[in-house]
């Protein structure tokens, strides 16, 4: 076993002496995750903008409209000009404008009903709809304080109290509301958060994990090549140890890879507890084992690196394919595919929360992957004519 | 009577239709220089895989210190050190760094690796390179390198195959006397070449290989003599007159 190491860790220091190799096999997990960031812009949250045409210039209200509306997380204001979002929306360029008409500031303060105007084009798409209730949820709010004023200011008629007086002690009532709300809205996540990234994740790293086999596949071929596998074969490390060095090698190199870009999403996604990202991690170590000894299988039998790197690349592609890592594909199918249960895992915990206890069949499957897949690779394994 | 560390007995070997090695079957005995000579395709490095158990023959059986490759290869390997004719180093690896790494695969743990390894980096004049990576190393150096790896673990036999070939002069002359060096300390070494004056210098007998059989064997001294004179005849003339003068593969 200790020479079985011994090359592991021959294995691992070319990898680390390598600054091409290494950089770009670090930096893969980390483009891939900047990708996914790109793709699924990092918030798990609502963000967009309200454009406003703002018709009632120096108006009180329509200031506080807008204040109120930037006091908003989640959404941006953009003031445009009547003529500047009429054109845009003629242009298809914005779906949905907010206009606050000329009087809306004079209206509210003789007690009329004032108007906000919504124009869209069709349906003001997604982002406008989500935008037009946030907007709707502040007009509705100003509504109510100015019910709140009315209802005091009524009460109140005719007891000798200023009306200045009223408004600010109103006004601090409102804000210590506002404030303090009565009823308050907790957010809980059971599971996980509802992000895209929870469906794309598990994928994205079952393809990953993948690599490890196109690295374990031309693990013996480079030795051939390099004729160190006849020397190799002539000392006292058994066959056996060599493939379980390189298997060692395959399984750790793909492993902080894989860790790489878990770190990455529990960081930047949130999307891990401590204990569902330690389970992503079992399930990691497992699936990387099985596949760096389905490597090791190609690795065996493949008589040339090209034709190594080829067969892992179709194997990949296959396993990816049918394990339904982006399109639905029949159960009955996707069985086949190691894909499937290392999916199936990955999503347990992360998309639902579960734990490794739920987990016995798939990391049963790839645990066994891994140690026929060792076996094998023994069996199939030949010396060449040549020696190699 | 030398004690005899090495039978091969009947050897066979086919690749597919080719039949490799055809029979072969020689002795080699403690504290000797055997030199395999032969031309291209002879069967030399075939038969070398087979004596350092790389190969399994399809025939025949060889000992080594008593033990069957057949039936302990594990033994024999122990025994043995190779130095293959093709380069076996990690380019990407330093000297030092290799010659530990093969120490290790060869039974030595982590200081007896790294003595024998600044050890046989002085037999080679490689010292102060040690740290220098192979893939900076110039031919003369690799195949130092090559040979130095071989003697790592301290072998009982060591199978040098062609390890003079496409080097300089000065690194020649420094592995001949590395290999005189060895055999004084009464290392028991199988050499092939194709380079006659150096099995007349290094070797104490010969066999010559042609088409998978050993057609002559003898002390360079005693095959000389069965053609001429031998301060008259060269070993290449032996060579050539038993296996022709046709262009080989």
């Amino acid at each position: 076993m200790s020479r079985a190491l011994i090359v592991a860790l021959r294995e691992v220091r070319t990898y680390l002496q390598d600054k091409a190799d290494l950089a770009f096999s670090l930096l893969l997990p980390i483009a891939i995750f900047a990708l996914m960031y790109g793709a699924f812009g990092g918030e798990s949250l609502f963000h967009g903008t309200a454009h406003v045409a703002n018709e009632d210039h120096g108006g009180t209200y329509s200031a506080l409209f807008l204040e109120r509306l930037g006091e908003l997380d989640n959404l941006d204001v953009e003031l445009l000009s009547p003529s500047e979002a009429d054109s845009k929306l003629d242009r298809s360029n914005l779906l949905m404008v907010v206009y606050i008409p000329k009087g809306f500031s004079d209206k509210l303060a003789s007690g009329e009903p004032a108007q906000l105007v919504f124009k869209q084009r069709g349906n003001g798409g997604q982002e406008g709809q989500i935008v037009a209730s946030l907007v709707r949820g502040v007009a509705e709010e100003m509504n109510q304080e100015f019910q709140v004023y009315s209802q005091v200011s009524n009460t109140l008629v005719g007891r000798d109290i200023p009306q200045e007086s009223i408004e600010i002690t109103t006004q601090k009532f409102l804000d210590r509301e506002r404030e303090n709300p009565i009823v308050r809205v907790r957010e809980e996540t059971v599971g996980s958060s509802p992000d895209p990234v929870n469906q794309f994740l598990p994928g994205i790293v079952t393809m990953f994990v993948l690599f490890a086999v196109t690295l374990s596949a031309r693990a013996i071929v480079e030795e051939r090549r390099k004729g160190t596998l006849e020397r190799l074969l002539t000392t006292r490390l058994s066959v056996g140890q060599l493939f379980m060095g390189k298997f060692l090698a395959s399984v750790s190199r793909g492993f902080v890879q894989t860790l790489i870009l878990l770190v990455l999403a529990y960081m930047v996604f949130q999307l891990f507890t401590p204990l569902s990202f330690g389970a992503s991690l079992v399930i990691a170590l497992i699936f990387t084992a099985a596949g760096s000894a389905v490597g090791l299988v190609i690795a065996s039998i493949a008589r040339s690196e090209d034709g190594a790197t080829w067969i892992a690349v179709f194997f990949t592609m296959v396993m990816v394919m049918l394990g339904g890592t982006f399109v639905e594909v029949p159960a009955t199918i996707s069985k086949v595919s190691i894909n499937t249960y290392a999916n199936n895992a990955f999503n347990t915990i992360i998309a639902q929360g579960g734990s490794l206890a739920d987990l016995g069949l798939e990391l049963g499957v790839l645990a066994g992957v891994a140690v026929v897949g060792l076996v094998l690779s023994r069996i199939f394994f030949r010396v060449m004519p040549g020696g190699k | 009577m030398a004690e005899a560390y090495l039978i091969a007995q009947e050897l066979h070997k086919s690749f597919n239709e080719h039949k490799a090695v055809n029979g072969v079957s020689f002795t080699i005995y403690k504290s000797e220089i055997f030199g395999l000579l032969g031309p291209n395709g002879a069967g030399k490095t075939t038969t070398i895989r087979m004596l350092s158990t790389v190969l399994e023959p399809d025939r025949g059986d060889v000992t080594v210190g008593g033990h069957s490759i057949r039936h302990n290869a594990d033994a024999v390997r122990n025994l043995i050190g190779v130095c293959p004719q093709e380069l076996a180093l990690y380019e990407d690896l330093s000297a030092l760094d290799n010659m530990v790494f093969f120490g290790r695969m060869a039974g030595l743990n982590g200081k007896e690796a790294r003595a024998q390894t600044m050890a046989h980096l002085g037999l080679m004049g490689l010292a102060e390179r040690a740290k220098g990576k192979i893939s900076k190393f110039s031919g003369g150096m690799k195949r130092r390198i090559n040979l130095a790896i071989a003697l790592m673990g301290h072998p009982e036999l060591l199978f040098l195959d062609e390890p003079t070939v496409g080097i300089d002069p000065q690194s020649r002359n420094n592995i001949y006397e590395s290999i005189e060096g060895l055999r004084d300390k009464g290392m028991t070494i199988l050499y092939t070449t194709h380079y006659m004056e150096e099995a007349n210098r290094l070797c104490d007998r010969v066999a010559i290989m042609d088409g998978g059989r050993i057609i002559a064997m003898d002390t360079p001294h005693e095959l000389k003599s069965q053609i001429g004179p031998p301060e008259q005849v060269t070993l290449e003339d032996v060579f050539l007159k038993l296996t022709g003068r046709s262009l080989r593969d």
